[in-house]
């Protein structure tokens, strides 16, 4: 099953955009900061002037150096993005495969809570606790994962009770395979595809979560992200500095999501069987 | 099979769930500001620049801290009671229904627009399944769903009401403006375009995908050959008899997306300064004006809930097989 999707997905042209888009970003988040020309903090430039030779973007209003800002900035979003989509991967991979395998009791508590979770608005609580505590990004970003586990869950445990009734799951399981072992060794390597849409489609909900904190000011201020750095330069957007200080982290943060979004939607389109088929029958 | 005693019991379970979390975000409300190291008096004048004796400390630390409890905060909570903003001086519950309106206002016409724009444009493009009209307008909505509400509704401030000047920049209606209904009307739509457009630009690619997909999957049922056979008008066939099964995924999915769509209109209502709960949430969060913030995120999650929960009554009504599926 696995090699065919790979084929399919490497003739998908959006696969192929998204992948090079996130893969794009995420060098940009590692190697961003050291390349940098100035120390993002330093405000000892003079404010508000325009790109040169040596400030390719310009200087924003605090006498900071805009593009090294942007690099800072790419690297706290897409790390959040990823912290959080990830946690949420862990954590719904886990509740999906241990509801679905075990069923009764256990299945119907963990179902409901995760009705219960689905149905609270994430950036409310978010909202809350970053007024009241001003927690580290890092806090909020494992809050909102916690928030954001219970869609991953619900598709995992689908799958898993069709693979509970398949000849390997069953074998494994006759020739005395404990619980523990046929989740780790069966279910969760068998469902790899389906942990990846929900990767892919957690992360941008995170990245898209961030950057609206960021923007709505609920991040300590020293901290560079994009939403904060679309937010002062909104400040001055009646100035003739909205091309080198509005449109560069709009683009990026714009291009990030896509990115993960083109990789959602192509995944869901190969994964999905009923749609491919669908999909297939028509055009052939 | 399907047993009204099924139906009953699905649809009990629905409302336990959202009382619940309901009842979650309401106790998180009151536990949160709790926790907070200190109290408010402390909290509120440590950094400002009137010093307090020890029998004004006193007096308004026996004031704020009459705390009776979880049952006392929710009758409070009943009774609109929810404290004083300490920014703007007046009641919470005033400055929470000022802004509301034009929240439900806004949010509401751009979920209506872009729900009937996506559905018709994703039914029409399901039909016309592999012509060139189908995969250019697949490909701009997955394009268009990959820019967040951040950017468009920057892009949108900056050219049509900066460069252009075609609409106003701030606001939901010119201010001590005198005139008829009818002019009052005009003037709020053209506060209203930009923040709308802005939402609708967010809203739709997504419905639009959906019910395309939806579609795909329901123009192979036999019964729509069936109906082909018969002799019906395509159009009726594709709104009477396809669209209404691929309406499904739309009201569905829109429960797991208000949370998404909440946070966009949030940053819309800030970047064009539209009155709602996001420009008002956003002003508490600049002055850490706290029973604000807190009021707004309480009750706005409480509509939320509400709203989610009436969908789902409509889902019923739309797809009646559900009430034995659950």
């Amino acid at each position: 099953m696995h090699v065919k999707l790979s084929r399919d997905l490497r003739q998908d042209p959006w696969f192929l955009i998204g992948l090079s888009l996130t893969l794009l970003f995420a060098g940009l988040a590692l190697l961003g900061p050291p390349l940098a020309p100035f120390d993002p903090w330093d405000i000892s430039f003079s404010p508000i002037s325009p790109p040169s030779e040596m400030h390719l973007l310009g200087i924003n209003d605090g006498g900071q150096d805009i593009f090294s800002e942007l690099l800072y900035a790419i690297r706290n979003t897409v790390a959040f993005g990823l912290l959080s989509g990830f946690t949420a991967l862990v954590i719904g991979v886990l509740i999906g495969a241990v509801s679905g395998w075990f069923g009764g009791f256990v299945d119907a508590i963990l179902m409901r809570i995760a009705d219960i979770i689905l149905a609270i608005p994430a950036i409310m609580i978010l909202i809350l606790t970053a007024s009241l505590f001003q927690p580290p990004p890092y806090i909020l970003a494992l809050i909102l994962a916690s928030l954001m586990w219970p869609t991953i869950s619900k598709a995992i445990r689908a799958q898993t009770l069709s693979l509970r009734e398949s000849l390997h799951v069953r074998a494994a399981s006759q020739m005395g395979g404990g619980n523990w072992h046929i989740i780790r060794r069966h279910l969760i390597p068998e469902m790899f595809p389906l942990y990846l849409i929900g990767f892919a489609a957690k992360t941008r909900m995170a990245v898209f979560m961030e950057a609206s904190l960021a923007f709505l000011g609920l991040f300590d201020p020293s901290r560079k992200s994009l939403g904060m750095m679309i937010a002062y330069a909104l400040k001055y957007y009646y100035m003739e500095v909205w091309w080198n200080w509005l449109m560069p982290p709009i683009l990026c943060l714009s291009l990030i999501i896509m990115g993960v979004t083109f990789l959602a939607i192509s995944l869901e389109k190969v994964v999905d069987p009923r749609l491919r088929e669908a999909l297939v029958e028509k055009t052939a | 099979m399907a047993t009204g005693t099924n139906q009953a019991a699905g649809r009990f379970w629905q409302v336990i769930t959202f009382s619940l979390a309901a009842l979650a975000m309401i106790y998180l409300s009151y536990l949160l500001p709790r926790l907070l190291p200190g109290d408010f008096v402390t909290a509120t004048y440590a950094s400002a620049n009137v010093t307090l004796t020890a029998e004004q400390e006193a007096g308004l630390r026996a004031y704020y801290t009459q705390d009776k409890g979880f049952g006392d905060y929710l009758l409070k909570l009943a009774t609109l009671d929810w404290g004083y903003s300490y920014a703007f001086l007046t009641p919470v519950s005033d400055l929470f229904f000022g802004a509301l309106p034009w929240t439900i206002l806004l949010l509401g016409s751009a979920n209506l627009i872009s729900m009937f724009i996506g559905f018709v444009t994703g039914v029409e493009a399901a039909w016309r399944h592999g012509s060139r009209t189908e995969k250019g307008l697949v490909g701009g909505m997955t394009v268009l769903e990959g820019i967040p509400e951040i950017c468009t509704g920057v892009i949108l401030l900056v050219v049509f009401a900066y460069n252009l000047q075609w609409f106003p920049a701030a606001g939901a209606e010119t201010a001590y403006a005198e005139g008829g209904f009818f002019q009052r009307l005009i003037d709020m739509a053209h506060h209203l375009a930009l923040p709308l457009t802005t939402l609708v630009l967010a809203y739709f690619p997504g419905n639009f995908l959906l019910t395309r997909n939806s579609m795909m999957m329901v123009i192979k049922a036999h019964y729509i050959d069936t109906a082909r056979a018969k002799g019906i008008f395509p159009r009726r066939i594709r709104y009477a008899h396809a669209a209404r099964n691929a309406l499904q995924p739309i009201v569905t999915r829109f429960g797991l997306r208000l949370a998404f769509m909440i946070t966009g209109a949030l940053v819309v209502e800030r970047i064009n300064s539209y009155p709602g709960l996001g420009t008002l949430l956003f002003n508490a969060i600049q002055t850490r004006d706290l029973p604000v913030i807190q009021a707004v995120v309480l009750f706005s999650s409480l509509i939320v809930l509400c709203v989610i929960l009436g969908m789902e009554g409509v889902y019923r009504i739309i797809d009646p097989r559900i009430g034995n599926a659950r």
